[in-house]
């Protein structure tokens, strides 16, 4: 399968943290990837960094084919001019936590404003994308409500539809139900899990492990800012190989 | 006491005519010249950043009535123009409210999460797309119940203009209790004060209502 996106001995620091230390990671055209680790492990950084939303202070960035930032001969990461970036950068979609739908817009709005802006879709046909798209979330009837009368599962598959209206190469989630009650968690999962089957490339930062283990085409552990283990889902959850695998998976299962 | 306020209705209504007209001028210039100087204060280059910064201060820092008086008396002495007390007292509501306005913008501009600009960002829209399609029209519904406020007191500054000869509410008020030994006019002034807040207030109720629309629905 073709590498759609390679990094290459990324580092992030914080001001006196640093988060990222010399990842190396790549993602092949139509995989699904979970990230999981324990809190403070560097995930949100790792996943931030794809889409620009974190500017890396080292390393190579190359997104299909095309590589946005690049360490110059100073050792300090050089990003493309501005403009080329935000374009390379929005060839990713992201879903937050927290969802950050636009409030004042509603369901529909919200999804075919960036496809009418950033790429000049007329309205009507991206209007016609975005039921599309909210039915594939099953959201066909809020199209005109505002994200205010949604609840927090229907909140979220709204973001997911969002971001698949600017047809992404790749779909970033940073745990896209940490925010969710328990009880609804799974609509936003069986969203996700059709994507993974429709065989859409897809990074997902999850404490779901559960769902990481059925879903995933591979796992990733990240502990201290480092990639330790990756795999096969059930080579990592019934063969870790490090004890911090084994322990973080210990402690998932207390949890 | 009865023919006093009888005469003053009138009398005073054309007064208020000119208070509204003042009140219009000020906020037709001085709600748009507000925004500039919010975003200004954020803004990355020191320069702007500074003058911005130092605006707001002088015209929050000083008294309205300075300010008209010194705007009042500028041009005849610094270039030996005449103006009308009207336009000068205008100009000084403007330059005094643009700055309050933007103190509220900045405050409402900062009150945005800053999820909303990550999630621009990663649609790619371009810094005036967000500022413009996602940030300004939240900031809106933040800065209504303040800038409402701000126009309430504004309807009670217009008073001022009275120093300058203006022919407001308050000068007439004052023209005809200088004939009448009477507090009626007074009184006629006040209603006509608590009519246009009034007035006011619904239309400003309104326009929260409306805005209210999106808000989270506690269920
Ligand atoms: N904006 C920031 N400024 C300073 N430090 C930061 C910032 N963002 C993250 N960090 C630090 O970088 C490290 C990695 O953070 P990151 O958010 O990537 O972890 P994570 O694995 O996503 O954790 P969690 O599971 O809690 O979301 C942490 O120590 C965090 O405190
Ligand atoms: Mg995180």
């Amino acid at each position: 399968m073709a590498e759609i996106l390679k990094m290459e001995k990324i580092v992030k620091e914080f001001s006196n943290i640093s988060a990222l230390n010399g990842v190396d990671f790549s993602v092949s055209e139509g995989e699904t990837v979970a990230i999981i680790g324990p809190s403070g492990s560097g995930k949100s950084t790792l996943l931030r960094s794809i889409n620009c939303l974190t500017r890396i202070t080292s390393g190579k960035i190359t997104l299909n084919g095309e590589t946005f930032v690049d360490t110059g001969a100073d050792g300090k990461a050089k990003y493309l001019p501005e403009k080329q970036l935000s374009k390379i950068c929005s060839e990713t979609g992201m879903v937050f936590q927290h969802f950050n739908l636009f409030p004042h817009m509603t369901t529909l709005g919200n999804i075919t404003y960036a496809p009418i802006k950033v790429k000049g879709i007329p309205k009507d046909e991206a209007e016609k994308r975005g039921k599309e798209l909210l039915k594939l979330v099953g959201l066909e009837a809020k199209a005109d409500n505002y994200p205010g009368h949604l609840s927090g599962g229907q909140k979220q598959r709204a973001a997911i539809a969002r971001g698949l209206a600017m047809d992404p190469m790749i779909m970033l989630f940073d745990e896209p139900t940490s925010a969710l009650d328990p009880e609804i968690t799974g609509e936003v999962l069986n969203v996700m899990q059709q994507l993974a089957a429709e065989k859409r490339t897809m990074i997902i930062v999850t404490h779901e492990m559960g769902f990481a283990k059925e879903v995933a085409d591979r796992v990733v552990f990240m502990d201290a800012g480092r990639i330790v283990e990756q795999g096969a889902p059930k080579e990592i959850f019934e063969n870790p190989k490090s004890e911090r695998l084994q322990s973080f998976l210990q402690s998932m299962l207390r949890a | 006491m009865l023919d006093v306020i009888q005469q003053s209705i009138p009398v005073l209504l054309k007064g208020t005519v000119v208070a509204i007209e003042l009140m219009a001028v000020t906020l037709v210039f001085s709600l748009p010249l507000g925004m500039p100087f919010a975003l200004g204060e954020n803004s990355r280059i020191k320069p702007i950043k500074w003058f911005c910064n130092l605006y707001v201060f002088v015209f929050r820092g000083t008294p309205l009535l300075l300010q008209m008086y010194f705007v009042y008396f500028a041009f005849p002495i610094l270039w030996n123009i005449q103006i009308p007390a009207f336009p000068a007292a205008a100009l000084a509501f403007v330059l005094n409210y643009a700055a309050y306005f933007a103190e509220i913008y900045r405050g409402g501009i900062n009150s945005i999460d800053r999820g909303q600009y990550e999630a621009a960002s990663s649609l790619g829209l371009s810094k005036a797309q967000t500022m413009f399609g996602v940030i300004l029209p939240q900031m809106m519904r933040v800065v209504l119940p303040p800038v409402g406020n701000e126009m309430i007191v504004l309807v009670k500054d217009t008073a001022l203009v009275s120093v300058l000869s203006v022919a407001d509410i308050m000068k007439k008020t004052r023209e005809i209790q200088n004939r009448e030994v009477s507090l009626a006019p007074y009184l006629v002034a006040a209603v006509i004060y608590l009519i246009i807040t009034f007035v006011l207030t619904l239309w400003i109720n309104h326009m929260e209502k409306n805005y209210s629309k999106y808000d989270e629905q506690e269920s």
